[in-house]
């Protein structure tokens, strides 16, 4: 409905910032996982850090597909699919970290560890961050919400 | 509403006595049934106005909340204008009724 | 003579569906936490139920009683999401989509009821005549 674009945007943000969240969590607490999975060896290899992409919605090849299908039949031009999405959760790339622990049962034959490249300040930073965003999306929605209360007061 | 209409429109008719300098009776009364019908036809169409736009609400096909909510008082006010004067109309018709002659 | 037209039964309608849509959303919201719950949404049945529905039965004779065929006016029903897990647990609701379909939902229906109240005075107003 064309009354609740606005709202609709703000929940597409709350939905990837939780999204963003839930990643940030698995980060951390798998800051020391060294046996994430198995690799092609049949050896246990380390957990990788997960990182969020976001894009805007309406600028994928899909969405603009679909608006050009449905573009005919829309009585109203406004745009109805504004927003963000998450375009992929992949993996950081950087090394893992190499820690000298000769007695840990993961340890290669020189001692050290090949710890995940997770670094919780780093993930802390990340947390705070994706909280105001949230909060700031909840804000956005709670102005929305109330012009649209205020709209039906007029004439009262 | 027909009873609105034909109310008012009996308002009309009874109404063509009133004196004119530069124009016939007859005219007078046309003039008058005229802008009467005109202020009718207002009336209906900011109800099917507010009527459509109701209904485009509740299929879920409105932009705009604060469209609906005017269109609304616009045609409430109208109707409650159009009531108001045909009450004061039906009025002074019965007090020229009453008059002695 | 017919005092509540077409408009009536629509908004009366819409008003069926905000209160289902609003009981759906609060049962989701409710188990949020329950492993294997699938959220429900409220959903206009499909162009061939209402097509179906509007099929006349053919009577044999003057007296049998003929089918309902439904009053034209859209009709709903709950319906499950079935193809998406969120949780470990399976269960796939999204908490903040459903908070927000509660306000739009609440903005929805406040809207009607007051159109509805709206069209009610009105009416009011006419027959009363103004005294």
């Amino acid at each position: 409905m064309g009354i609740f674009n606005s709202i609709n945007t703000s929940a597409s943000g709350l939905t990837a910032q939780r999204l963003r969240m839930d990643v940030i969590s698995s980060n951390i607490a798998n800051a020391e996982t060294t046996r994430a999975q198995l690799n092609e060896d049949g050896e246990w290899v380390p957990y990788r850090r997960k990182m969020v992409s976001f894009e805007e919605k309406g600028s994928s090849f899909h969405s603009k597909f679909q608006h050009a299908l449905h573009s005919h039949s829309d009585n109203n031009a406004s745009n109805q699919n504004t927003g963000v999405r998450v375009a992929e959760i992949s993996e950081d790339e950087q090394p893992f970290k190499m820690v000298y622990k000769p007695n840990h049962p993961d340890a290669n034959e020189q001692g050290y560890v090949a710890m995940p490249n997770v670094d919780p300040l780093k993930e802390m930073v990340d947390l705070m961050s994706t909280t105001r965003s949230y909060e700031a999306n909840v804000t956005s929605m709670n102005a929305s919400k109330d012009m649209l209360m205020k709209a039906l007061e007029i004439g009262k | 509403m027909p009873t609105v209409n034909q109310l008012m429109l009996n308002q009309a008719a009874s109404m063509k006595n009133v004196s004119q300098n530069r124009t016939t009776p007859f005219e007078a009364q046309q003039n008058f049934a005229d802008s009467l019908k005109n202020a009718i036809n207002h009336v209906n169409e900011t109800q099917i106005n507010s009527d459509q736009k109701t209904k485009a609400l509740a299929a879920g096909e409105i932009d705009n909340l604060h469209d609906v909510m005017i269109a609304a008082q616009k045609s409430s006010i109208t109707l409650q204008t159009a009531v108001e004067v045909q009450s004061k109309a039906i009025d002074a018709y019965k007090r020229v009724m009453r008059m002695q002659i | 003579m017919a005092l509540f037209g077409n408009t009536f039964q629509i908004l009366d309608r819409s008003l069926d569906y905000a209160s289902v849509k609003n009981q759906t959303i609060s049962n989701n919201i409710a188990n949020v936490d329950t492993p294997n719950y699938k959220a429900k949404d409220v959903d206009f049945k499909s162009a061939l139920n209402k097509a179906q529905s509007s099929l006349e039965a053919v009577r044999t004779h003057e007296k049998h009683l003929p089918f309902q065929s439904g009053h034209g006016l859209p009709e709903f029903e709950v319906v499950s999401r079935q193809n998406t897990t969120y949780n470990h647990n399976g269960n796939n609701v999204d908490v903040d989509k459903e908070m927000t379909d509660l306000a739009k939902n609440q903005i929805y229906y406040q809207a009607i009821a007051d159109r509805l109240n709206g069209k009610f005075n009105s009416l009011k107003t006419v027959i009363r005549g103004g005294q």
